[in-house]
């Protein structure tokens, strides 16, 4: 009796307070198991892009950076920015820089995978030595470019002599462009060989054994299996190139700090946003618009994996 | 070097960035009230340098200083202002004064207690914006045209002709002639470069304030010639100064344009120092007055016992200890009797006594505007250089 009456009003109000707890409990755990990493996305991702965006939409110099009230300016930095020609030029160097960079690294990276697909004697090892572009710091890959190609002592122009070629005056104006993408493919085909090798070891080998009793030569074998099985790895090695060249900073501001035909939207932005380079007077709002851009930009690239994936789902 | 740099203030930058987003990295406990913080731009000196040492002797009674070492001072100084976690000395480059005081990052420092008598002109001048005094300096440097002896002297060249440009480039075309190279400099498209490039636009008679004249144009064929002619490295368009002082030194270049810093490397290794010529000779070019300030940043939560401290730091860092600092920098020193007493520490810096006393500022007269003038000759001395 004794224990009957004092354990009833317990049961009820622990039936109560469990009824409300059941009802969204898992939903509470589940927010409570995703909630570190929203707060993660919010702290070092959302505020950061809000943070830019709002940026760009308010006139900052120095002073109004430091006391915190720069004035709205709605879009005008975006028509600045976007009606001079310097952004123009900066854009079509900055596509050339990109495109030009990707579809060499991905050729001779696939061309690299494919050969050390073979599984020969020490084809790890020599795998292993093509990594290297990716292990170094950028600064010590960027410094020892630049003192490759220096035009009056450099190795580039001293081997070019050998061939009775002139030498040429790599990080000229005009040339620098073209520098800074020979620099940047050398460096981003160890990232295309690695992800290329390893697509290429989830295609079938029997495959490969069929068509050769079909009588397919290895040119054939490698248009008809090896490249439309690599599809899904390519796309999403191209996507994946094309962000990381497109923000490319390091490499073009160690080797020229990017002069001449060398500036990229992420250099200019670079220089902009931290007084660098000829931009004495710091320019936190034109960098930010150009920041956004290059964001926009990238999302652009980033809607097209999406589809070209979905495509490849459905087909 | 300036590689390395660069990295290092983005590094730098984006953790003081994160440090203020997320306002807990611990910075405001380690600032006792008894520790002052000095951002300190030298941070190639370690705690052993005599550099660290002239600090530590600075170090108002009960007080500790501790170095925040930046090799870019100005990205966090400004960040810290804005936190309102700002150190309580901070060390700028004295071109980036004026928009230090226009952006209210730094104090009065007369009003702060600061001592401001007894230096030369061109110290105060630079440390002034609108009639106050906002920056004081322990030394300055400034740039000289170095040579080595023994190759002019294979190539027959008396240093003594170098009067102005036509003189020079005779010179330099003898030295090439005898089988050697020319002339390094820096031509970087920065701040830096512009350094370089100022003796030569005040040479032909240049004006600051009119940044498109012909002097500009001849200061700039004079270089891009050296450049197209071979004269001169083609990396010079690159080099930092620091880059352009190696390629003399491992190269058989028969002259430098390089600051007084190099002084005592120079004089280790035999070589001599030539004013900067005018183009059309008469007295030597007018070369401008470089190096770094002292300011007292601004809070927005006052504490003037800290304040009084940090100026008395200052005090004694252009003072009570001024000899042992610009010696430790490798500056003149900013006082006529502590410079004339570091002659006699260091014969090989009085070379440098008549270019430092004729040395100009260069935002004296256009205070923020200077900027733009700046980013102005960069942009075209790089095209020139790279023969456009």
């Amino acid at each position: 009796m004794n224990i009957k009456c004092n354990s009833s009003p317990t049961v009820i109000t622990r039936q109560i307070s469990t009824s409300f707890f059941y009802r969204y409990r898992s939903r509470l755990a589940a927010f409570g198991f995703a909630a570190p990493l929203i707060v993660y996305l919010l702290l070092f991702y959302v505020s950061p892009l809000v943070q830019n965006v709002s940026m760009s939409l308010h006139r900052y110099t120095r002073r109004t950076f430091v006391t915190g009230d720069a004035p709205f300016t709605g879009l005008d930095v975006y028509r600045e920015v976007v009606s001079s020609s310097e952004f123009w030029v900066t854009l079509g160097q900055t596509l050339v820089f990109v495109f030009a960079s990707i579809a060499v690294q991905y050729a001779l990276g696939l061309a690299l995978a494919v050969f050390f697909n073979q599984n020969f004697r020490l084809s790890g090892f020599l795998r292993g030595i093509f990594l290297v572009p990716w292990l170094l710091p950028p600064m010590v890959s960027g410094t020892t470019w630049q003192w490759m190609m220096d035009a009056d002592n450099g190795i580039l122009n001293r081997f070019l002599g050998l061939f009775g070629v002139g030498p040429v005056w790599w990080l000229q104006a005009d040339n620098s462009l073209w520098a800074v993408i020979i620099a940047n493919i050398w460096l981003g085909i160890p990232f295309n060989l690695v992800i290329l090798y390893s697509g290429l070891q989830n295609i079938n080998g029997d495959l490969y054994e069929a068509a050769s009793i079909d009588g397919c030569n290895g040119w054939q074998r490698f248009w008809r299996i090896t490249f439309p099985l690599l599809r899904p790895v390519t796309l999403i090695t191209l996507m994946l190139g094309f962000v990381y060249t497109l923000k490319t900073v390091d490499i073009i501001w160690l080797m020229t700090q990017g002069t001449g035909t060398s500036q990229t939207l992420a250099t200019w932005a670079y220089a902009l946003a931290f007084a660098k380079g000829s931009h004495m007077t710091i320019q936190y709002s034109e960098a930010s618009v150009i920041g956004t851009i290059l964001i926009l930009v990238a999302l652009v690239f980033a809607f097209v994996y999406l589809w070209a994936q979905k495509r490849e789902e459905e087909a | 070097m300036n590689n390395v740099k660069i990295m290092k203030a983005l590094a730098s930058v984006s953790a003081l960035a994160l440090c203020s987003g997320l306002s807990a990295c611990g910075s405001k406990s380690a600032q006792d009230d008894k520790t002052l913080t000095f951002l300190d731009g030298y941070s190639q000196y370690n705690e052993d340098t005599p550099w660290a040492k002239a600090i530590r002797e600075c170090a108002p009674d009960g007080y500790t200083v501790e170095r925040l070492l930046q090799d870019e001072t100005l990205s966090p100084l400004t960040t810290s202002v804005r936190e309102d976690n700002a150190p309580d000395i901070s060390m700028i480059d004295v071109t980036v004064l004026p928009t230090v005081v226009d952006a209210g990052m730094v104090v009065d420092l007369e009003a702060a207690g600061v001592d401001t008598t007894g230096f030369y002109d061109s110290i105060i001048d630079s440390g002034k914006v609108d009639g106050v005094q906002y920056g004081i300096s322990y030394g300055i440097n400034t740039l000289g045209l170095y040579y080595k002896p023994d190759i002019l002297e294979k190539a027959g060249v008396d240093p003594a002709s170098i009067t102005d440009w036509d003189s020079l480039n005779a010179a330099i075309g003898k030295v090439v002639d005898a089988g050697y190279k020319g002339i390094t400099f820096s031509g970087i498209a920065t701040e830096e470069g512009v350094f370089q490039y100022l003796p030569w636009f005040w040479g032909a008679g240049g004006d600051l304030s009119k940044p498109d004249s012909q002097a500009a144009q001849d200061a700039r064929d004079l270089l891009a010639g050296w450049v197209s002619k071979g004269w001169a490295p083609k990396s010079s368009t690159t080099n930092n100064q620091s880059a352009a002082w190696d390629v003399f030194l491992s190269g058989d270049y028969g002259f430098s344009e390089m600051g007084s810093w190099q002084a005592k490397s120079a004089s280790e290794n035999g070589y001599k120092i030539l004013s900067i010529p005018s183009k059309n000779g008469g007295e030597g070019a007018p070369v401008p007055a470089g190096g770094e300030f002292l300011v007292l940043p601004y809070h927005k939560t006052a504490n003037d016992a800290k304040q009084k401290a940090a100026a008395e730091f200052v005090n004694c860092m252009t003072d009570t200890n001024l000899l042992a600092v610009a010696e430790a920098a490798g500056y003149l020193a900013s006082k006529e009797d502590v410079r004339q007493q570091q002659f006699e520490d260091e014969p090989y810096m009085k070379e440098w006594e008549d270019p430092a006393e004729h040395a100009q500022g260069r935002t004296t007269k256009l205070g923020i505007k200077y900027e733009s003038v700046s980013s102005g000759f960069a942009q075209k001395l790089q095209s020139a250089l790279n023969g456009k």
